[in-house]
């Protein structure tokens, strides 16, 4: 259990002085009164009809959650019903997290929407009462056994709409369950909701329109092989241009000891290709025989905000490609629920991956017995153990003009427990790097408010209001230590995070950890440089500087 | 500023900041604890906008930025957002009809006060529309960058 759950004491006291509507005497309505209205900001574009027919995936139609009707299927309260039922017996925690809240409300102010709206749907307890008032009514034995909890209702189309509105209010962060004494895990509450919403095709574009594009082509963008190479090509005429360096990656080579796959954010997105370039530079720098994938070219997986079997199906073509390139071990890049799905689910779902060895570190030979059953070492791990064995020559001046703090992405967090090697990289890569609060780091590390495929543009002031507290923490150190470099380990935080420091702390810049990485390794035949990855100047090496060692 | 009015807000600016951060906390829907993260940049900037009164005028536009940044994302309209700043004239007229000082404030002074407050929400509706802008603006560059990597890609 976390050791940050509340003691009996603290929790009557939290009680005591907790928001009213979890003692039910929420103004003079019940929370389930309070009307949903869907606006400007506050909800996703819907998944358009051709997504859908690619995907097999039910009731393809134009609509809109601002429409009076969503144009349900046929027999709909049945479809979620037999849904419902079905993943109850299937999943014994989601059973358990609705049978065990108690409502003692330690979770209660602890979400970040919750946080940035005041909108007692969006307290965890509520949320996750907001499917549990319809199991309860679905389910009498339940309310028999467990009396004198109030509030069981009828399935009707307005339950649903305030499902889809506050199910996509939900980042599936985990911070809530940090703090909650019976360890209620409301994010996969959120993800069976989700999927029950799928089943009658109430959903959201900016996590289908990838599903698909994966589903065909290996990755979210819809990107195919040949402009894949030629993209990652690009950016190895960057890097020497910047370092005079050439880089050689190679792809879908057969017999590479390792196959590295990232998201393809770090391949297309800004800033995630600098990123990129910081992995190039590193596997260059040690020598390591890697080859990259053209078929698994994505590491993440939205198919996790969608249903099980996709996010399954999805994560399949990781073994897929590593057993047809005949690979010893994979490597992964900076993501956040890529890391969620290959640390928690990739074994059971897709494993054992027999045919891989436990990976050991070419260059240090240190074995990651951690990753024993996946068989897949994430690069911080990888790095971090790099630079403890002194294998990586680096000049952490050539980071100088970066003021840095680090943003734990909640997936690499709270999914798989990595709290200290971005750290040790960080202070080994860069002079300045000076922690947020720590309420809002590590296990409780606040989400960028974009998570979980509610990146798109037409939920911007939804995003800013969820990312309020952790733009919040980010400002103190902005204001305290002259912060201007907000550094981070995921591919959606790389794309989410610059828009929530330009509204929030204009003058804040994103970075992912390896960007700065390769800034500061020193490459055998570099050129002097002066310029770091995104073409800045550094500081201190400017042209007739003296930047020798 | 009034030296008479400056006084009185010494003195009892921590009841008008008690009952206008309650007001501003009000606004949401439920309202918003004390230590949370907004509570404490409204109270902050609330703060900061009250002592800098009697200042010169510039002297709060971070802060009346702090709050208006806040109130530009949420689900309310403007109209609500922005009744906060009718609020301290408000307050004070209470504080004043219940401490014996009340006496000491002439209708002039009040005035003043109250003019600089209509002067304060207009510059509110000001930083306010700046920040919805700046959604806007938010919403077409992230639409721009993918154009621009689309374009890179066609390019490479
Ligand atoms: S989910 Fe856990 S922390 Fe939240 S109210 Fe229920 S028992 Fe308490
Ligand atoms: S998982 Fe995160 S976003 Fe979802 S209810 Fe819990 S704290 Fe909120």
């Amino acid at each position: 259990m976390s050791k940050y759950v509340p003691k009996l004491s603290d929790l009557k006291k939290e009680f005591d002085e907790k928001p009213s509507v979890l003692k039910g005497n929420y103004s003079v309505q019940e929370w389930w009164d309070i009307p949903v209205e869907f606006r400007d900001g506050n909800w996703c574009f819907p998944g358009k009809p051709e997504v859908l027919e690619d995907l097999g995936f039910a009731n393809p139609r134009k609509w809109a959650a601002t429409d009076e009707n969503w144009q349900l299927p046929a027999g709909w309260q049945k479809t979620i019903s037999d849904g419902l039922q079905s993943r109850l017996k299937k999943y014994r925690s989601l059973k358990l997290f609705l049978d065990s809240c108690v409502r003692c409300g330690a979770c209660a102010d602890k979400c970040h929407f919750f946080l940035g709206t005041g909108d007692p749907k969006n307290m965890p307890v509520v949320r996750a009462e907001l499917l549990r008032s319809v199991y309860r009514h679905d389910f009498p034995l339940v309310e028999k056994i467990l009396k004198g909890f109030s509030g069981s209702r009828k399935l009707t189309e307005a339950v649903i709409k305030e499902w889809h509105m506050y199910f996509h209010q939900c980042t599936e962060c985990r911070r809530c369950s940090v703090f909650c004494p019976f360890g209620i895990d409301t994010a996969e509450i959120t993800m069976m909701v989700r999927e029950l919403l799928n089943l009658i095709g109430v959903n959201n574009n900016w996590i289908l329109a990838p599903v698909s594009n994966c589903n065909r082509t290996g990755n979210h963008l819809g990107i195919e092989p040949h402009t894949f190479v030629q993209n990652i090509n690009s950016l190895v005429e960057d890097i020497e241009d910047l370092t005079g360096v050439a880089v050689e990656p190679t792809f879908n080579r057969k017999g590479a000891e390792v196959l590295f796959i990232t998201p393809s954010g770090d391949v297309f997105g800004d800033p995630g290709v600098y990123t990129m370039m910081g992995y190039l530079l590193l596997f260059h720098h040690i020598g390591l025989d890697y080859t990259i994938s053209t078929y698994a070219s994505e590491g993440g997986n939205f198919g996790m905000f969608t249903s099980n079997d996709m996010m399954k199906k999805l994560n399949a073509k990781m073994y897929h490609e590593a057993k047809r390139l005949g690979v010893k071990w994979i490597l992964g890049g900076e993501c956040g629920h890529m890391w969620r799905v290959v640390h928690q689910y990739m074994n059971t779902m897709n494993g054992p991956a027999d045919f891989l060895e436990v990976p050991v570190s070419p260059i240090t030979g240190t074995r990651f017995s951690n990753a024993a059953a996946t068989k897949m070492v994430h690069i911080a791990e990888f790095t971090a153990d790099l630079i403890h064995h002194k294998k990586l020559k680096l000049d952490p001046k050539r980071n100088d003009h970066l003021r840095t703090t680090f943003h734990d992405s909640c997936n690499v967090a709270r999914g798989m427990g990595m709290f200290e090697e971005p750290r040790h990289i960080l202070r080994n890569v860069c002079n300045t790097f000076h922690e947020m609060p720590e309420d809002t780091i590590r296990e409780k590390t606040f989400c960028c408010g974009s998570g979980s495929g509610l990146n798109a543009e037409e939920n911007m002031e939804n995003r800013m209001r969820g990312g309020f507290p952790r733009a919040n923490a980010v400002k103190q150190v902005k204001d305290r230590h002259k912060v201007n470099s907000l550094v981070t380990i995921c591919a959606i935080d790389r794309a989410s995070l610059p828009p929530l420091m330009n509204y929030w702390n204009p003058g804040v810049s994103v970075y992912g950890l390896h960007e700065l990485v390769g800034n500061a390794l020193i490459m055998q035949g570099e050129k002097k440089r002066t310029e770091d990855l995104r073409e800045n100047p550094m500081a201190g090496f400017e042209d007739g500087g003296d930047d020798e060692e | 500023m009034n030296t008479v009015l400056a006084k009185f807000l010494e003195s009892n600016k921590k009841a008008i900041l008690q009952q206008w951060l309650d007001c501003a906390l009000a606004l949401f829907p439920e309202k918003m604890g004390y230590s949370t993260p907004v509570a404490m940049v409204l109270s902050g900037a609330l703060e900061k906008i009250l002592s800098g009164l009697g200042k010169s005028e510039n002297d709060c536009q971070e802060a009346l930025d702090d709050v208006t940044r806040i109130l530009a994302v949420q689900n309310f309209p403007p109209s609500k957002a922005l009744s906060i700043f009718l609020e301290p004239k408000l307050i004070l007229r209470d504080i004043m009809m219940k401490t014996t000082v009340a006496g000491t404030l002439t209708q002039e002074v009040q005035e003043a006060f109250n003019s600089r407050f209509d002067r304060l929400t207009l510059e509110a509706f000001d930083s306010y529309m700046r920040h919805r802008e700046k959604i806007y603006q938010l919403k077409v560059e992230e639409g721009s960058r993918r154009m621009y990597m689309a374009l890179r890609r066609t390019e490479a």
